[in-house]
């Protein structure tokens, strides 16, 4: 028999979990990165850049996660605006003023959903929210399922998020303790995880985690992964740089009053992943193929990191003819359609970026929630006290648009209109059979300036 | 003589008859299953191994109740499944034993998706040695065997295989492969009768 949840608290690793639950064994059974120690200068402008160690792993180099990732979902009380937000910035202030901006210290990344700016500041959205001018819509769009989400899929409806991130579970803890004070603040659920505790040997964290909590399929993740599927998702090419995120930076936006200057967009979903119909359905080559693209040659069997850089990306053409050859197209691929600059680019600050260079700046955790650590609903949320293998997406875009392309391109659903038609949720679509996706809400992520309560104060 | 003590009293602790250490008889087909496999021998005109032990509930009676299918090519090659289906929510307890006469390479299947075709039984993870038998693990495998971990081996010129289904109530791989352990162990080899 598996064990649950209850009877894994109950056993031998009792004592270990009995404070934060399960994820305190990310600190028994993982061990911090090393980082650098400096604090950085100053606090950048923008709340979602969170400065990554770089190291090799199979001759990449690959950004390493913070091991602790929580997300804590909300809902306002009528507070008095004003004297709300001064309560929230002095919280975070202290926070600020506690830990260094790395993962070592604590990153908070505070952002507000649609029901916020409708409901409170209705008046000074329109004039301030920012507006996507490639897209003709606005930058934070309703929530819309996706054509391989099941119709169970919850579209959600917070006031706002706070991503917390560190090495170390008791700063999130603190921190999550100290904003989540503020009496105006009603928490509507916690979503906790962790990544990587791999890249210096060992079993790496999601199997360690997966094993000891039982997960079906856990014990078929290959040691040293860095996340439940077995493939490194953070290598530095992968993720969009710097500031690129920034709704001002690929000149998509048109920032009005430039109030959200610095700002950026962000998608907040859980998906639960089958790992037992990754590992025992797809072979190594398959797993390849579907979380890549087809045709890959040259990849040693069982590697994890696979280069994923400029010159690495799949062209439409390929991608397409693939399709026409084989039936089927890989997740990256697919999604690299839309992520990646199709041409050498100039930020709006001068930095220069070229072809090839990934967009969005993902902060995606694995988790054992199923679907979170807390709901304030658990009947709507379909809690349960088995622990699940999902992920914890959390991904910063431009515009709400720019995910929704990357998102739809995952489905097959290319740029121009073009679909590569394979039923939803098919085995030749890359990752979306073993995925479902119970949960989704965009949010914008004000500047640190706006951080709290943004448009508040207008 | 304390070290001999002290192996007894372990050996007592761990339930092993103090006579272990003596040859013990050559496991037989047993009785029950003995005809069944004895006549698949004898109709692919090759040696089948016919398992003394099963996971529980099953048993390994050709024609029994636990039978599901029971297949002979025309290459001489066989499956034969074991199957018990739990409709109340106990779940399936599923294991096929295969055998290709004269062959000793992994057969092919239809892919997933597309026309072409993949290895019948793939990624290997590591090997299994018991019974003299020295079999490579099989995690992806395909047809009667898909969702299954599945144990192969080769013998006098032929491939064999047996296959546990992962699902409740054995629904870990590390139990599957405990389980077919297990069975490698267990297995007696039946000659066809001249």
């Amino acid at each position: 028999m598996r064990l649950t949840r209850r009877h894994f608290l109950g056993g031998a690793a009792a004592a270990a979990v009995a404070g934060g639950g399960i994820y305190e064994l990310v600190d028994k059974l993982g061990s911090s990165p090393k980082r650098p120690v400096a604090e950085p200068a100053g606090m950048p402008p923008e709340q979602h850049v969170f400065d990554l160690s770089t190291v090799r792993s199979e001759g990449v180099d690959v950004l390493v996660p913070p091991l602790h990732s929580e997300v804590v979902t909300a809902t306002l009380a009528a507070p008095d605006l004003p004297k709300a937000q001064t309560q929230l910035e002095d919280v975070l202030r202290e926070l600020d003023a506690r830990y260094p901006l790395t993962p070592a210290g604590l990153g908070v990344t505070v952002a507000w959903g649609l029901p916020y700016f409708d409901r409170f500041v209705g008046e000074q959205a329109k004039t301030h929210l920012p507006f996507d001018r490639r897209a003709g819509k606005p930058v934070l769009l309703p929530n819309r399922r996706f054509p391989s989400d099941p119709s169970s899929t919850l579209l959600e409806s917070n006031d706002m998020v706070v991503l917390l991130r560190s090495d170390h579970v008791e700063h999130i803890d603190e921190a999550r303790t100290a904003i989540f004070a503020l009496p105006f603040l009603t928490v509507t659920s916690i979503r906790h995880g962790f990544a990587g505790g791999g890249f210096e040997g060992g079993l790496g964290l999601p199997k360690k985690m997966g094993v000891a909590a039982g997960v079906p399929g856990a014990d078929l993740i290959p040691d040293g992964a860095e996340l439940f599927l077995g493939f490194t998702s953070t290598q530095k090419a992968g993720l969009g740089p710097g500031k690129i995120a920034n709704h001002e930076t690929l000149g998509y936006v048109d920032l009005r009053s430039g109030y959200f200057h610095g700002g950026t967009h962000m998608h907040l979903s859980h998906i639960n992943e089958d790992l037992e119909a990754w590992y025992l359905n797809f072979d190594f080559d398959e797993r390849l193929l579907t979380a890549f693209r087809p045709g890959m040659k040259n990849v040693r069997v069982n590697a994890q990191t696979i280069p994923q850089g400029p010159a690495q990306v799949s062209p439409v053409a390929l991608l397409e003819s693939q399709f026409e050859k084989t039936g089927r197209f890989g997740h990256s691929a697919s999604i690299q359609a839309t992520s990646r600059l199709l041409q050498d680019t100039v930020g709006a600050d001068g930095t220069a970026y070229p072809k090839g260079t990934a967009i969005p700046q993902r902060a995606d955790f694995n988790t054992l929630d199923n679907p979170f650590m807390f709901s304030s609903d658990p009947k709507r949320d379909g809690m349960s006290k088995e622990p699940s293998a999902g992920v914890h997406f959390v991904v910063f875009n431009p515009t709400g648009d720019d995910f929704e392309r990357n998102r739809l391109a995952m489905d097959g659903v290319l740029p121009g209109g073009k679909t590569l038609s394979v039923p939803p949720r098919n085995r030749a679509q890359g990752f979306n059979s073993v995925l479902t996706t119970t949960h989704r809400q965009n949010f914008l992520v004000p500047p640190r300036r706006h951080r709290s309560f943004p448009l508040a104060e207008l | 003589m304390r070290a001999t003590a002290v192996a007894a009293l372990v050996a007592l602790a761990l339930g092993v008859g103090v006579q272990a250490s003596t040859a013990a008889p050559k496991a037989s087909c047993p009785g029950a299953w003995a005809k069944g496999w004895q006549r698949l021998a004898d109709k692919i005109n090759a040696p089948v191994y016919c398992p003394t032990w099963m996971p529980n509930p099953l048993d390994a009676q050709i024609g029994g109740q636990y039978q599901d299918i029971y297949s002979i090519g025309k290459d001489r090659s066989y499956l034969v499944g074991f199957l018990e289906h739990g409709d109340l929510g106990s779940g399936d307890v599923h294991v096929n034993f295969r055998g290709y006469p004269g062959r000793t390479t992994i057969p092919t299947c239809p892919a997933p998706v597309g026309k072409s075709t993949v290895p019948c039984f793939a990624d290997p993870a590591g090997k299994v040695v018991e019974n003299g038998i020295r079999a490579t693990v099989y995690q992806v495998n395909q047809g009667a065997d898909q969702w299954h971990i599945l144990l192969a081996w080769r013998y006098n010129g032929s491939l064999y295989s047996v296959s546990q289904h992962v699902i409740v109530p054995y629904d870990s791989v590390t139990r599957v492969r405990a389980n077919l352990k297990h069975l490698l162990k267990s297995l007696v080899l039946v000659r066809p009768q001249d």
